[in-house]
């Protein structure tokens, strides 16, 4: 099979991702949040709203993953990004970070792709895991719903076509991304790292990818606390992505938009079988 | 909201902090850094605060204020404000039937000592119990200083129609949470500055939170002239001035403009049918 490549006509494709991680965070792991348990009521208020202005002054797609669950808590802020023309993905119910049994799973996705649609009046396409687990059960029941594609592994470094079944159909779009560098929680969590040396970690990231693989997938969290929604992050976050439409050729594609340029471009994705 | 308000918070945290990994006979070496606050760290904060002409607000346990009167007196002597932070530093979702009477004993410990009921409140290792709010209202304190939820003061309504402001702080603004990784006080300094440049930018509040402590706090010489360096470069920014606590809340209360209802209630019907996990991956301070 032929590795993924992406034409000369593409220089570089740029995914942005914001992960709501409202309260479900913390309800969803039976803390009530409260005091420095809060954090998740900053995206609502604060972080969203930032990055929407943040996103809209530079003028690039992005694509928000939403809990379930917050979407119940915060309707309105759902609704604020499809007003403002930003792609709106699943991301669990309450943010499930375990393993969740084949049974359970089906319903929670479904649960959560009824909220989203009913409250967008338009199918979701996409999904990441809360904490990168996931199962072919969990492919199964994305692909039942019409999902295109899926954003949680971390397998490679560009998109691929993955098949995770014996039938034709059991096969969905990868946008495979990486927590560990291309993400705002590890510094923020794990390292309490300044967010110019942040900023400087992701321009050495898009560095080395635009002369190589030339596809990025960039997450953020719009919270307080280990997210990039208060300002100092938010202004990283920005940077990056000013940083990168300087270079020639970057084009910035929600994640839907992306999946389906890869939909109809079959010929350039390597299909990776999954036993 | 025009210009920019600094909240200098200062953590007092001393023996009560080392005695929830140890007992009352093991006060002495790693567990003495407590100690260290209040006798190297505290005459160095003060005496830096004066050259700087800055009000802090000083959140201490009723155990500590008890350990320590004469310390407590002197903050209060140079003007700061003394605000509670709980009986001593078990979290209060532990408390459970004894939570309104540990919050009754950390308000009149420091009245006595003080002559100043306080009028303030932060909850140890930042966590309240889906009571905490409403008692500390019928307690009567003006404010909790807790969540990390928003970039300017609120208030919340809770039963019986009472109102208590929030002054939410910013997890990037504690000091105890870098050097507890070990970080030089260089990196802190260079976090704490990006964020301020960021916030003042924006007109949102600035919550600083300080510890005494010689481990995880900012009050070894080396850091308290790092520290003073920034406080200095803050005041010479365009618009700041710094507020204590209770001014905030006043302004919070008077203002009624963005007022809450207690977010103890919202989440009950789901926290009641979820198991605790636990936070997984982040550790409370």
């Amino acid at each position: 099979m032929e590795r993924t490549r992406l034409p000369d006509d593409l220089r570089c494709a740029v995914t942005l991702g914001v992960d709501f991680d409202g309260p479900s965070h913390e309800v969803g792991r039976g803390i009530a949040p409260l005091g420095t348990h809060s954090w998740g009521r900053y995206s609502a208020r604060r972080g969203i709203p930032r990055l929407i202005e943040m996103l809209k002054r530079q003028d690039v797609p992005c694509t928000f993953f939403v809990p379930g669950y917050d979407a119940q808590c915060h309707p309105e802020t759902v609704r604020a990004i499809d007003a403002a023309g930003f792609e709106v993905a699943a991301h669990g119910y309450l943010h499930e970070a375990w393993d969740v049994e084949a049974g359970e799973e089906s319903r929670l996705l479904r649960q959560t792709d009824e909220i989203l649609r009913q409250m967008l009046g338009k199918p979701v396409l996409g999904w990441r895991s809360p904490s990168g687990r996931k199962t072919a059960n969990t492919m199964q029941v994305l692909k039942s719903m019409g999902y295109i594609y899926d954003s949680s592994d971390k397998d490679y470094d560009l998109p691929y076509r993955l098949r995770f079944g014996p039938n034709a159909n059991d096969c969905i779009i990868e946008l495979p991304n990486n927590t560990y560098s291309l993400d705002d929680f590890p510094f923020y969590k794990f390292s309490y790292t300044p967010p110019s040396e942040v900023l400087a970690q992701w321009k050495s990231e898009f560095d080395a990818i635009y002369a190589a693989d030339r596809f990025v997938v960039l997450v953020v969290h719009p919270r307080s606390g280990w997210g990039s929604g208060t300002p100092a992050r938010a202004d990283a976050f920005e940077q990056a992505i000013a940083y990168m439409k300087t270079h020639e050729g970057v084009r910035f594609f929600s994640s839907a938009e992306f999946a389906r340029w890869c939909l109809e471009h079959p010929r350039h994705l390597e299909e990776l079988r999954t036993p | 909201m025009s210009g920019c308000a600094v909240f200098l918070s200062v953590n007092f945290d001393a023996e009560a902090y080392d005695l929830r990994s140890t007992s009352e006979d093991r006060l002495f070496g790693r567990f003495s850094y407590g100690r260290y606050g209040v006798r190297a760290g505290l005459p160095r904060l003060l005496a830096m605060l004066e050259r700087r002409s800055i009000q802090a607000t000083v959140f201490a346990a009723a155990s500590d204020v008890q350990r320590h009167p004469d310390a407590i007196r002197a903050v209060r002597d140079a003007g700061h404000e003394i605000a509670s932070r709980g009986a001593d530093l078990t979290p209060l979702p532990l408390m459970k039937e004894r939570e309104r009477e540990s919050l009754v004993k950390s308000r009149d410990v420091i009245a006595a000592v003080t002559g100043e009921t306080p009028k303030g409140f932060r909850a140890p290792a930042g966590e309240l119990s889906p009571q905490t709010l409403q008692f500390l209202a019928e307690l009567g304190f003006a404010y909790d200083s807790s969540f990390q939820d928003d970039d300017h003061p609120y208030a919340f309504s809770v039963r019986g129609d009472l109102r208590i402001a929030e002054i939410p702080t910013v997890q990037a603004l504690d000091d105890s949470l870098p050097f507890s990784a070990r970080h030089t006080h260089a990196r802190v300094v260079k976090i704490w500055r990006e964020e301020f440049d960021a916030l003042h930018r924006e007109g949102c509040l600035v919550p600083l939170t300080v510890h005494l402590r010689g481990d995880l706090g900012f009050t070894r010489a080396a850091r308290i002239a790092a520290l003073e360096e920034l406080l200095a470069y803050m005041a010479s920014r365009p618009g700041v001035r710094f507020v204590t606590g209770a001014q905030l809340a006043a302004r919070a209360l008077a203002s009624g403009e963005r007022v809450e209802p207690d977010p103890g209630l919202a989440h009950e019907k789901t926290l009641a049918v979820t198991p605790y996990r636990g936070d997984l991956a982040v550790k409370p301070i």
